[in-house]
């Protein structure tokens, strides 16, 4: 599974408080923590208001690039600040996110199409978010087809068919199933992603619903997803389902991880 | 009848009874206001156990659909006179914001409580919020949003409301995870609340004065 730590968002309220007063240790610390787990995608999102938010995200993209060699996702609501900012990365990463709606594909595609940049592609549009798989797929289709009119392949995209709150919507799951193995069977080589907070919204114990959700999505062939790395029982689950879907020789990454401490019992260092 | 088994039996999402008890009213032309009334003080209770952490958002939700089709059963029961009616109120999702869990469970809060809601959706501009309270002389706005980006939305939309001399017409609440005193101040909004029973009790009073 591709590992996309999520940690650096300034809608965590700790987190915003630290960008809102540019303590740079505390962003230096949570990025180092992140990267020692072992993360693809460094997630770089400022949550600030929208007059703040294009210095907030600056500032924080000087501060992961410095820390770390991991590519970043940079991550903003707003495609022409993700534009602004863009030129600062040096290194070729993610881009957090575009969709159906408005002009967010004119803006991110023209900028990334001879690069080997990537881009998280939400199926949703000025109508909101689809309930049904079929109206997920058909978005996601339409995407990959206009991405590809910029010579992106699919296999730069990767497709959030944006789950729901299962509390709202109680088959969300099984339509979140179906719109990942479409997608895939229509498009072999595109990625798909989800966050895993959504589908516990409003629920106790979020994190046994988050936990379960995961193991769920990757049997149904979801590749990435955007977490918290630092939260060890998910990272267990991680593993244990990656080789209980035979993607693990011998469970050997299985073994490894729990060797090198990164779920199980806390051992000390 | 006894309504008071009713009103448990809503409290409880109890759907098979107090499904079984609201029909037994309709068949037998029954006291369709006692009914709707021992509904209410239900969803009451839900709102509560809400408030205490007991109860969860799917709960509310619940609790929301069984209140709509109760209503909907006794509704052709009730004489215009013997429902109380607070009158319209506009509720949406503001403008760059698609996030409708909460803003649709404080909808069959309200529509629970005797107001008549006109539903915008989601991602809704400022300009169509003020065109569709000026078009149908509403007085209650609640503007909705999760995303930080809503606040500044909630604001533009409370502008929109000045820009057209409509301000003092009209009261505005906002709700939503990012809404804070703080907010509701920097938006130039009347009120806030993050519970949906609170919020329904602020539009009330503000209904009746």
């Amino acid at each position: 599974m591709i590992v996309i730590g999520e940690k650096i968002n300034g809608a965590i309220p700790s987190v915003g408080e630290a960008i809102a007063r540019r303590d740079e240790e505390f962003i230096r610390n949570l990025v180092g923590r992140q990267v020692e787990v072992g993360i693809d995608y460094l997630d770089v999102c400022a949550g600030t208001s929208a007059d703040k938010e294009l210095e907030a995200l600056n500032w924080l993209i000087d501060i992961a690039q410095s820390e770390t060699d991991t590519p970043l996702c940079i991550d903003s609501p707003n495609v022409r600040i993700i534009k602004d900012v863009w030129p600062r990365v040096k290194k070729c990463g993610l881009i957090n996110s575009v969709s159906g709606e408005g002009e967010k594909c004119e803006v991110i595609f023209p900028l990334i199409k001879d690069t080997e940049w990537k881009v998280i592609a939400l199926t949703c549009d000025s109508e909101g978010i689809p309930e049904t798989a079929k109206q997920k797929i058909k978005i996601a289709d339409e995407l990959i087809k206009k991405a590809a009119e910029y010579n992106i392949d699919a296999s730069r995209i990767f497709i959030d068919p944006l789950v729901l709150s299962l509390a709202a919507v109680n088959d969300c799951m099984l339509t979140f199933m179906e719109s990942v193995r479409e997608i895939k069977k229509l498009h072999p080589t595109v990625n798909t992603v989800s966050g895993l907070s959504n589908i516990s919204y409003g629920m106790p114990y979020r994190k046994i619903v988050n936990q379960n959700f995961l193991t769920l999505a990757l049997s149904a062939g979801m590749d990435a997803a955007i977490i918290d790395p630092e939260k060890r029982d998910l990272i267990a689950s991680m593993y244990a389902t990656e080789a209980l879907l035979h993607r693990d020789k011998h469970c050997c990454k299985y073994g490894k991880a729990f060797r090198q401490n990164k779920f199980g019992p806390v051992k000390e260092k | 009848m006894d309504f008071k088994k009713l009103k448990v039996a809503i409290s409880e999402m109890d759907e098979e009874v107090a499904m079984e008890m609201i029909n037994e009213v309709v068949e037998t032309k029954g006291d369709a206001a006692a009914a709707m009334a021992a509904c209410q003080e239900g969803m009451a209770i839900v709102g509560d156990m809400f408030e205490r952490g007991e109860y969860f958002v799917g709960d509310l939700i619940f609790a929301g659909e069984l209140m709509g089709d109760a209503m909907e059963a006794l509704h052709p029961l009730m004489s215009s006179d013997s429902a109380e009616n607070l009158g319209k109120i506009i509720l949406c999702t503001v403008a760059g914001d698609i996030h409708d869990i909460g803003k649709n469970i404080v909808k069959s809060i309200m529509a629970a409580g005797g107001f008549e809601v006109i539903d915008l959706g989601v991602d809704v501009a400022p300009e169509d919020i003020v065109k569709t309270a000026k078009e149908n002389v509403v007085k209650i706005i609640g503007l909705s949003g999760i995303l930080t980006l809503a606040i500044d939305s909630m604001k533009a939309t409370v502008e929109a409301f000045k820009a057209e001399g409509m301000r003092d017409d009209v009261h505005i609440i906002l709700g939503g995870n990012p809404v804070t005193d703080e907010t509701c101040k920097e938006c130039g909004a009347d009120a806030w609340s993050t519970n949906p029973q609170e919020g329904v009790a602020i539009c009330r009073d503000w209904a009746l004065s």
